[in-house]
């Protein structure tokens, strides 16, 4: 009953009226933290030192299993950190991420910015160099990975500071970030990904090839999963001029295979390049969504 | 197909409902943002086959909906082979029920015009109240009723003695029946179609109406019966009628006289025997002639009338001006013991005083027309020879045999002026006319005729018909006898009078062709009443427009439903 109170597993609409992105921000991460106790963020940066006992409360992915099988006792395995992890947030800042499905939801915008905020304050509690780029059909706001005091501020200052963008053209403000992103690290893309995947995908790509660690965080509203609406609409592309007149009931059935499909796609071809990919929608708790990145 | 309300047809307009709604919706959409529209077109370009066909579906499964609906309430009437189909298109009906004397015959003991009722019956019965119905019976009356009227009628129907003239039936019936604005027109000949019972000519029945007949026993039932009865001096002569059947034997003819067996005979069929009669005095007799019973009962006696008279006397007309011809005729007849010299009957120019009755023709010349004139009114008649009139043939219903004989010259007979007006007085008759004008007159005691009996004036001397003329003028004519009339109907005899006196008799009996049962061909019938010639199943199933009528609009509202939920199923298994 305990964690039914954290407010990182609240409704994110709730959690974003308790205040300013700071405020929520750390509340989700006080919650997420002390709910799994550590962090949640391994990789290269961290080699195993030694062994010790098992203490109840460890977690079992560390138990020593060889030892076990052999001397029928319990160690754990213990890590230390080699190097700072380099990591640095992008935000999708096009004109599609500020819409939302209902009014008592935030839009996408919104929930990225609290997430961003609240993953890059992770990651500095670690001591990780964490930076921020925001972009929609260029690059908007460029926040340099740091790890000094005042940093979390900073990027939170370019998220508040990022307006919403007019169009998407992905691809390009990813080739750009490429040149932004010398050293390698870790590279998390916060978008809504409605733009050319294989474009979009030739740049993570090279991310990739160049030695990142990228997580694709896929947000997307529950209106645009499932679609409803009143017997016929003309649906306008906020990004084009694009429109389509449509009978929501009619296409529902369809419109929902095509979403899983694409979401499919991107997993797939995510995957298949060595890319984390995970889909979330709004509506779920901001622990939630940073639990998939553990 | 027809239907029962054709009006609600109209309401077809209806089915063009769905599709009008379908444009009418096509109003201007809201709009609204919505970030993934690649995926929604996508969508749209994956199911757009789909939906064009559902919506095609629909509109279809709608307007049929419709369709059905209003067709429903227009009350379509399916034909059905079953005979029990209840409903049929609005028929104008004629029913004719051949109740003549040989539907009396019994075959396998039950008579005839049972079966025919029955078939009959069955007509009426499956009419329905938009049908026109009428029921011709042998007197050829076409009755118009509901179906239980007419029912009853049939069920009331005994034999009749009249003969029923199946082609003028038809005929009348069928005109009867056409002139009904009705959508099927019928007649139906339940008869036992005796080959005589079809008249002269053909029925010509109007396109558009049928006629069904009811196809008599393939075997022709013997059959006798008393044809005509001639009483011919002392001698009866009995014609024998009936079906003419191969090695049929003779049949045994009795003759009786006041129930009285005067005679016997045997005789075949289609010939005559003479039976002698015994010594009658004078006055009028009634006899009949009887044959054995056979399965029609009917015609197996008829009565007979005659009268016993002494022959009458005559003036010689040498003395009279009757011409040679008359003289000639009756040395003739007196040869015969037809007449016998005497002053009982003059034949002369003009009344002889001291006889009973005159036979007074024209005088030779026009100038002694005033003469003969004033012999008549002298003698107290009142009528006169007035011009001449113009040629023509005799015609008269009293002296069959000079009826279309030529006359070249007459005079007018008239009443006298204060007589009592320009036409004939009540007891004045007529006995035959030339050119529409009184030719032969009875006046009391006178017998006026319009031509002199001379080839100049008639042809009526030079004609074989003229001894036989004059006996009937002086034995019966002068007599102020009629004769005897011989008319169709259950037998019986009536005598007719004046005053004290008979002076004629109608005998009723059957008609000599309703003995002779022999069925037309179907090919016959068809050619002469138009009609098809059909077994009782078949006669059953072909009536009322060859098959019965089910109303389908249950059966109509029942795929409506089916197809409403169909397209309940359509419409919301892809929302």
């Amino acid at each position: 009953m305990a964690d039914v109170q954290r407010i990182d597993l609240l409704d994110p609409a709730e959690v974003a009226r308790l205040g300013g992105i700071e405020i929520v921000a750390q509340g989700v991460v006080e919650g997420f933290l002390s709910g799994i106790h550590r962090s949640p963020f391994r990789g290269f940066s961290v080699e195993f030192t030694e062994h010790r006992a098992y203490q109840p409360g460890d977690e079992l992915r560390y138990l020593d299993w060889k030892i076990l099988a052999r001397a029928d006792r319990l160690f754990v395995k213990q890590f230390e950190q080699e190097t700072n992890l380099r990591a640095m947030i992008l935000v999708d800042a096009s004109r599609s991420m500020a819409w939302r499905g209902a009014p008592n939801r935030l839009t996408k915008r919104a929930y990225a910015d609290r997430l961003a905020a609240a993953l890059a304050l992770i990651l500095l509690r670690q001591r990780d160099a964490t930076g921020l780029i925001t972009f929609d059909e260029a690059v908007r706001e460029v926040v340099p990975a740091r790890v000094k005091a005042g940093q979390w501020a900073r990027l939170v200052r370019g998220l508040m500071d990022t307006p919403d963008g007019r169009g998407t053209a992905a691809q390009s403000a990813l080739v750009r970030l490429t040149s932004l992103l010398a050293r390698r690290g870790l590279v998390v893309l916060v978008s809504d990904l409605l733009f050319e995947r294989e474009l979009a995908l030739t740049a993570l790509r090279y991310l990739r090839h160049r030695g990142h660690q990228v997580i694709v965080l896929h947000l997307m509203d529950p209106a645009e999963a499932e679609l409803s609406g009143p017997p016929e609409v003309r649906y306008r592309d906020p990004e084009s001029a694009a429109s389509v007149v449509v009978r929501p009931r009619e296409l529902a059935q369809v419109y929902q295979a095509t979403v899983r499909r694409e979401v499919d796609a991107w997993r797939t071809a995510c995957r298949r390049h060595g890319i984390a990919y995970h889909h979330i929608l709004t509506d779920m708790p901001f622990g939630m969504a940073l639990r998939l990145l553990a | 197909m027809t239907f029962l309300h054709p009006v609600a047809l109209v309401g077809l307009v209806a089915a063009a409902i769905p599709a009008l709604l379908h444009l009418l919706e096509r109003r201007v959409p809201p709009e609204a943002e919505f970030p993934p529209l690649r995926y929604l077109s996508e969508a749209e370009r994956q199911s757009a086959r789909r939906l064009k066909l559902r919506h095609l579906l629909l509109l279809i499964l709608r307007t049929a909906v419709i369709v059905l609906i209003v067709l429903a309430a227009a009350r379509p009437l399916f034909p059905t082979q079953a005979s029990g189909g209840s409903l049929h298109e609005p028929t104008a009906l004629a029913v004719i029920l051949d109740n003549s004397a040989s539907s009396g015959l019994v075959v396998d003991g039950r008579p005839v015009l049972d079966r025919l009722k029955a078939v009959a019956r069955g007509s009426l019965a499956r009419a329905a109240a938009s049908d026109r119905l009428w029921l011709v019976l042998a007197d050829g009356v076409a009755r118009a009723g509901t179906p239980d009227a007419l029912v009853a009628t049939v069920d009331s129907a005994g034999v009749s003695a009249r003969r029923l003239d199946l082609t003028a039936a038809v005929r009348a019936a069928a005109r009867l029946v056409d002139a009904e604005p009705l959508p099927a027109r019928e007649v139906h000949v339940v008869s036992d179609l005796q080959r005589t019972a079809l008249g002269p000519g053909r029925a010509g029945v109007p396109r558009g109406v049928r006629v069904l007949a009811l196809a008599p026993p393939s075997q022709a039932p013997a059959n006798r019966g008393v044809g005509a009865v001639r009483i011919t001096d002392a001698a009866a002569t009995v014609g024998i009628v009936g079906t003419p059947v191969e090695g049929g034997g003779a049949a045994s003819v009795t003759l009786r006289i006041r129930g009285r067996e005067v005679g016997h005979a045997l005789v075949a069929p289609g010939s005559t025997a003479t039976i002698t009669l015994p010594p009658l005095g004078a006055g009028w007799w009634v006899g009949e002639a009887v044959l054995d019973a056979d399965e029609l009962r009917a015609d197996d006696r008829r009565l007979l009338v005659w009268r016993v008279a002494p022959p009458a006397r005559v003036a010689a007309p040498s003395s009279t001006g009757g011409g040679p011809f008359v003289a000639a005729a009756l040395a003739v007849l007196e040869e015969g013991k037809r007449v016998r010299p005497g002053n009982e009957i003059a034949i002369g120019d003009r009344p002889e005083a001291g006889t009973l009755v005159s036979i007074v023709i024209p005088p030779a010349g026009p100038a002694l027309i005033g003469q003969a004139n004033r012999a008549l009114a002298a003698r107290g008649g009142r009528l006169r020879f007035a011009s001449e009139g113009t040629p023509g043939p005799i015609a008269g219903p009293a002296l069959p045999a000079i009826a279309g004989l030529q006359v070249a010259r007459r005079y007018r007979i008239e009443p006298v002026a204060g007589g009592g007006g320009p036409g004939m007085r009540s007891d004045s008759s007529v006995l035959a006319t030339v050119n529409g004008e009184p030719w032969l007159v009875r006046d009391g005691s006178i017998l006026l005729l319009g031509s002199r009996l001379d080839t100049a004036w008639t042809a009526l001397p030079a004609a074989p018909a003229f001894v036989p003329f004059v006996d009937a003028l002086v034995n019966r004519l002068a007599r102020g006898e009629a004769p005897v009339t011989e008319v169709e109907g259950s037998p019986g005899v009536e005598f007719r009078t004046r005053g004290a006196d008979t002076i004629g008799a109608i005998v009723s009996g059957l008609d000599p062709r309703e003995s002779d049962l022999t069925p037309a061909s179907p090919a016959l019938v068809h050619d002469v009443l138009g009609a098809d010639v059909l077994d009782e199943a078949a006669f059953v199933a072909a009536r009322f427009a060859g098959a019965g009528r089910r109303d389908g609009s249950g059966l109509l509202l029942m795929v409506a439903l089916l197809i409403a939920l169909a397209e309940l199923g359509v419409a919301t298994r892809t929302r």
